[in-house]
């Protein structure tokens, strides 16, 4: 480098100013209006998915115009109304969500208990790495034959396989968020004194939420699916069947309106679950703790 | 609190004879060898050393994360074992503070996580140290939102809050913008001059070793050694001294650069 003679750019003078105190500029947020605030929220927008999907239907349902096959949107909404006014639709979902609660608690359990051996020793790390090898590619429903062999036609058997579904795919995740917490914060943790179970609950468990919440997301999906087609497979237990039993119900009387109000049950049960609840514990969380990535 | 006529003579930390190793699948790797120092009560020690040299394996065997293979580190005459409160630790990384927790309970969880503080208390106790680095306003921010070097300022009040016996530090302000390093620099040593604590500092900045030290352990290329016990024996507080500065700076340099030379041969 030369002299400053050798700029290539003109001079320009030099100068210095007082800023403008920030409370002078005052307040530089602005609401947004109505408009903007619905167009953000992801709710109104999918929403908005729904109906345009809703629409396709009813108009394509009304052109086909064969109800055994293919019934109309608003046919279905008939139906279903029918149905819950009777109360025939929410005893059924009311027995579905208790057998998947049961499913889904007991797995959550079970990944639970095998996540903490795994952290703890070598041994059971084997078991756990070996144990998912085994059964995570397994087809929950492929186990209901046994299941019903073992113990017979009724509750036990779905939530057997329940369990088998949700198990997996949660202590995957939730072992492999525990692997991944840095060091830094565990030894954060050890710098408290903090051991075993303290360790997990206070330092493991919130470091691993984002992959501990995507397991309990697909444990979730796959435990709802495994219970709508094993009551599909067999509803009935000691008399009310659950709503994957009702939809098979219906299809056998030919109330194809029926089966398809059940199905839309189904989904919307699982998207209230994943848009409503979910999001929830995340906005609650990762979120705000500014872990989603 | 020390005495401010007697001068404390004995040592508190004691780094006996330390080789520290890594034992991977493949390899062994010797970080540090046989190496010795000891700290005094209140004393400000700076690790210095050049990148790989071990002194971040160093104080983290202090710490108790890592067992020496050779050697012992004994605090106040008890042989170190486990990690523990009683030596606080700040980081490097930014990513130390917990961030499912807010500032203030960030502080809050190092006093009561072992059960050793009931809460209330805890809490007082957080935000005077909070206070003290002038980040109460951001009390219940979560970490995400601060800069780094508020971040850093977080730990640091974390760290004097625990009342570790020694508080150790890694390297707290290399990512940190050079600005925002010198203030940082200042305000350490101004929480020094309010509590007087043990510290243990870890950096490869010369500058920083002189600014912020009262005795320097000079550590040799991998595996570290000590080559070397400087004094700092000026109030940087009062004068700056530019002179003794430069002087110490120079022959620090000079045992670095000693060691380069035969390297290259
Ligand atoms: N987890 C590890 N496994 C194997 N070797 C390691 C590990 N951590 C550090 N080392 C090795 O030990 C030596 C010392 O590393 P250390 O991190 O203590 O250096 P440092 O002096 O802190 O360097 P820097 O100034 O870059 O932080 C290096 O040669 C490094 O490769
Ligand atoms: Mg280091």
């Amino acid at each position: 480098m030369g002299g400053k003679n050798l700029a290539l750019t003109e001079l320009r003078a030099e100068y210095e100013r007082e800023v403008v105190a920030p409370v002078e500029i005052g307040n530089l947020q602005r609401s947004l209006s109505l408009w903007e605030k619905l167009w953000d929220s992801g709710a109104v927008r999918k929403l908005l998915i729904l109906i345009v999907l809703a629409t396709i239907w009813q108009v394509y349902a009304t052109r086909l115009d064969n109800p055994l096959m293919l019934p109309t949107f608003f046919d279905m909404l008939v139906a279903l109304s029918q149905m819950f006014l009777s109360g025939e639709l929410l005893a059924k979902i009311d027995t579905s969500l208790r057998v998947l609660l049961l499913g889904y608690g007991g797995g959550i359990v079970v990944a639970t208990v095998l996540t903490i051996l795994a952290i703890r020793n070598r041994l059971g790390t084997d078991l756990l790495e070996t144990l998912t090898a085994m059964f995570n590619p397994l087809p929950a429903i492929a186990l209901l034959p046994l299941a019903l062999l073992w113990f017979g036609l009724g509750l036990p058997s779905i939530i057997f396989v329940l369990i088998h579904a949700v198990t997996w795919p949660i202590a995957l995740n939730v072992y492999s968020g525990f692997t991944g917490v840095s060091n830094t914060l565990r030894m954060v943790g050890q710098n408290y004194g903090l051991t075993g179970l303290g360790f997990i609950w206070n330092i493991l468990v919130p470091a691993a939420f984002p992959q501990i919440l995507t397991g309990l997301k697909v444990g979730w999906a796959f435990a709802w699916r495994t219970l709508i087609a094993s009551e599909l497979v067999f509803g009935v237990n000691s008399g009310s069947g659950g709503l994957g039993w009702f939809i098979f119900e219906k299809k056998n009387q030919l109330e194809i309106a029926s089966v398809f109000a059940g199905l839309f049950v189904v989904i919307v049960i699982g998207i209230f679950v994943e848009n409503g609840l979910f999001k929830l514990i995340e906005d609650k969380t990762i979120t705000r703790w500014g872990m989603k990535s | 609190m020390p005495a401010q006529n007697t001068p404390i003579s004995e040592s508190f930390l004691d780094v006996q004879n330390v080789t520290l190793q890594y034992k991977t699948k493949e390899y062994l790797v010797t970080a540090t060898y046989r190496v010795n120092f000891q700290v005094y009560q209140s004393e400000r020690l700076i690790l210095l050393g050049p990148s790989g040299c071990g002194k971040s394996t160093l104080l983290k065997a202090i710490g108790g994360y890592l067992q020496p293979t050779e050697g012992v580190i004994r605090l106040e005459g008890r042989e170190i074992v486990k990690p523990g409160p009683d030596r606080g630790m700040v980081f490097q990384e930014f990513e130390q503070l917990l961030p499912w927790k807010t500032v203030l309970e960030n502080v809050v969880f190092a006093l009561t996580a072992g059960r050793r503080m009931p809460l209330h208390e805890a809490k007082d106790q957080a935000e005077y140290y909070l206070e003290k680095v002038n980040l109460i306003k951001f009390a219940h921010s979560y970490p995400h939102t601060l800069s780094g070097g508020m971040k850093q300022r977080v730990a640091i009040a974390r760290c004097l809050a625990l009342q570790s016996k020694v508080i150790l530090m890694d390297e707290p302000f290399a990512a940190l913008d050079a600005l925002t390093r010198q203030k940082m620099q200042e305000e350490l040593l101004e929480l020094w001059s309010g509590s007087h604590f043990t510290l243990v500092f870890v950096t490869h900045s010369i500058e920083e070793a002189i600014l912020l030290g009262t005795r320097i352990v000079l550590l040799s290329p991998h595996p570290g050694q000590v080559k070397a016990e400087l004094n700092i024996d000026w109030d940087r507080l009062d004068d700056p001294g530019q002179q003794e500065f430069k002087e110490l700076r120079d022959r620090i340099h000079r045992i670095l650069f000693k060691d380069q030379i035969e390297y290259v041969i």
